[in-house]
This record gives structure tokens, C-alpha cells and sequence, in this order.
């Protein structure tokens, strides 16, 4: 396990490499669903707002 | 043959609606691939005969540097569609894979720094690959940047595509510079015509990697562009049915 670890005494360089790439991976993630739940707040807020004879209206 | 599948692409309430039911199907596969990958990269393939483990560090580099590419030839895809078509989900699209993108040049450029350091001795050089993948994040900025700038979504969209499609030119730069020019990096040896030259079980694991975060992309893709879909109907009477619980 330690061997795994010190990657040949690469690990200085590999492990952060490795951390650097998933963080990337795992924050796409949190932010497009955040992205999104904003998106959706956003547009019940409107139609609660404008109801529905004014959305209507806007099309027009 | 029938235009319809292209049109129903146009509508914002299918899209939208596809695009939920599709997540799944491309995030899960994804996830398991890209754990595989892992395991056959770091645990299974042998080590290299110069660069010992050290060349391990290609499996978190090179998904990175396809994904900066494949995104963002998607982004200037979508874009020119949208300015030829006038598709309002295209720019959606578009819109959708500029944050995507800049992520993950930026981690690109990072992990290609800590690989670069005890194989090449340097950091960073001001290589022509290096410095074409920089300018690939500073598109991706600028393309955030412009549309930021406007507060008419329109506007934004159209400003931004034009952009978009203009900075493609860097895509090939970046991909044949290895060739082009004397590089410190090492020439590509899956991306290239003819055979790859790497050994199966190192190559397995790195098309795993390809394979899951083309995937990845598109289900994270499918997610942001749900929103940026809803951002752009302003009227629908649809968006009271996917927003009310």
C-alpha cells in the first residue's frame, strides 16, 4: 500500500495531479445542479409572480 | 429522410423534457467507466520503461485535455448553429459549455504542470502547445466575460457565438502543434492516424477515461442546459408545468 502510495516517487507530482482533475470532475457536478436549481427558482418565481393570463400576455 | 428530430431540437419544452430523461443514462455509465479507468490506470497498467509511475499522471492530464477540446468544439458547433439558424436552444447549448470547458483547461494547464515538472525539469515553457492551450482558457474567459457584459440575453448569445466560432482556428493549432513546431511535449499516441502506438493495457484504461468523460460531459451538458433553457423562456406557459411541483 505504501508502494502504491509513493508512486515510484512520483507522488509529489501524481496525487495533486490526480486531486486537481476530480475536484474539477466533482464541481462541474455541484455547480451545474446548482445552476440549474437556480434557474428553476428563478422561473416559479415569475410565474408566480406574473400568473398565468400574464405570461400570455408577454407572448403576445 | 425526415427533418422532424431537428425541428422538435428547436423546441424548448421537448428539449427540455429530453434532456431530464437523459441524464441518467449518460451520467451512470460515465461514473462507472471513469472508476474503472482508475483502477486499470493506477492500479492495473504497467509501469513505463522511462517515465516509471510518473507516467500514471496521463490519466488525469489527457481526459482533462480532451475534455478542453471536445467542449469547446461543441461550444462553437452550437454556436454557429445558432447564428445560422437562429436556434435559440442552440445558443443554450453554446452557453451551457463555456463554464464546463474553462474548468477543466484550467486543470488541463495544472495537471500538465505537475507532470511536466520532474519530466521535463520545468513547470512551464512557452511552448506552442502550452501556450495555444493558454489561449484556449482565455477564450473560454472571454466568451464568460462578453456575455456577462450584456444584460440582453439576445445580445449576448449572438456576441458570444461569433466569438466562439472565431477561436476555433485555435483547436487545430493546439492539436498539430506537437507536429509543427519542436515541442517539449510529447507527440499524441491514441489521437493520430493509424495504430496507437501504447501498450494495450496502458491504452485500455485511457480509452475508458475518453470514453467516460465524453459521457460525463454530456450529462453534465444536459443539466446546465435545463437551465439555461429556462432562463431564455421568459413567457412559456410550459415552464409553469416543469417548475410546479
Amino acid at each position: 500500500m505504501t508502494a502504491f502510495l509513493r508512486m515510484g516517487g512520483y507522488a509529489q507530482y501524481l496525487w495533486p495531479a490526480y486531486g486537481i482533475a476530480f475536484t474539477v470532475v466533482i464541481l462541474n457536478v455541484i455547480w451545474a445542479r446548482r445552476m440549474l436549481a437556480r434557474a428553476r427558482a428563478e422561473a416559479r418565481r415569475r410565474v408566480a409572480v406574473h400568473g398565468e393570463f400574464a405570461l400570455r400576455g408577454e407572448q403576445a | 429522410m425526415t427533418w422532424t428530430w431537428f425541428h422538435r431540437l428547436g423546441s424548448p419544452p421537448h428539449v427540455y423534457r429530453l434532456a431530464e430523461r437523459l441524464t441518467p443514462w449518460f451520467a451512470w455509465p460515465a461514473g462507472l467507466l471513469i472508476v474503472g479507468a482508475l483502477y486499470g490506470g493506477l492500479v492495473l497498467a504497467p509501469p513505463d520503461y522511462q517515465q516509471g509511475d510518473g507516467f500514471r499522471i496521463m490519466y488525469a492530464h489527457v481526459p482533462c485535455a480532451w475534455m478542453s477540446l471536445m467542449v469547446y468544439v461543441t461550444m462553437a458547433t452550437a454556436s454557429a448553429v445558432g447564428l445560422i439558424w437562429r436556434m435559440k436552444v442552440a445558443y443554450a447549448v453554446a452557453a451551457s459549455c463555456a463554464p464546463i470547458g474553462a474548468s477543466f483547461t484550467a486543470a488541463t494547464l495544472m495537471t500538465g504542470m505537475l507532470w511536466g515538472r520532474p519530466m521535463w525539469g520545468t513547470y512551464w515553457e512557452w511552448d506552442p502547445l502550452l501556450t495555444s492551450e493558454l489561449l484556449l482558457l482565455f477564450l473560454y474567459l472571454g466568451y464568460l466575460g462578453l456575455r456577462s457584459s450584456f444584460d440582453d440575453m439576445q445580445r449576448a448569445d449572438r456576441a458570444s457565438a461569433v466569438l466562439a466560432v472565431v477561436g476555433v482556428v485555435n483547436v487545430p493549432i493546439i492539436h498539430f502543434s506537437v507536429y509543427w513546431w519542436n515541442s517539449l511535449h510529447q507527440a499524441p499516441s491514441v489521437m493520430k492516424l493509424g495504430a496507437p502506438t501504447i501498450a494495450l493495457p496502458m491504452l485500455i484504461p485511457l480509452l475508458m477515461m475518453f470514453l467516460g468523460f465524453t459521457l460525463y460531459f454530456i450529462a453534465i451538458l444536459l443539466v446546465r442546459l435545463r437551465g439555461e433553457v429556462l432562463r431564455r423562456e421568459r413567457s412559456a406557459s410550459w415552464i409553469r408545468e416543469v417548475v410546479t411541483p
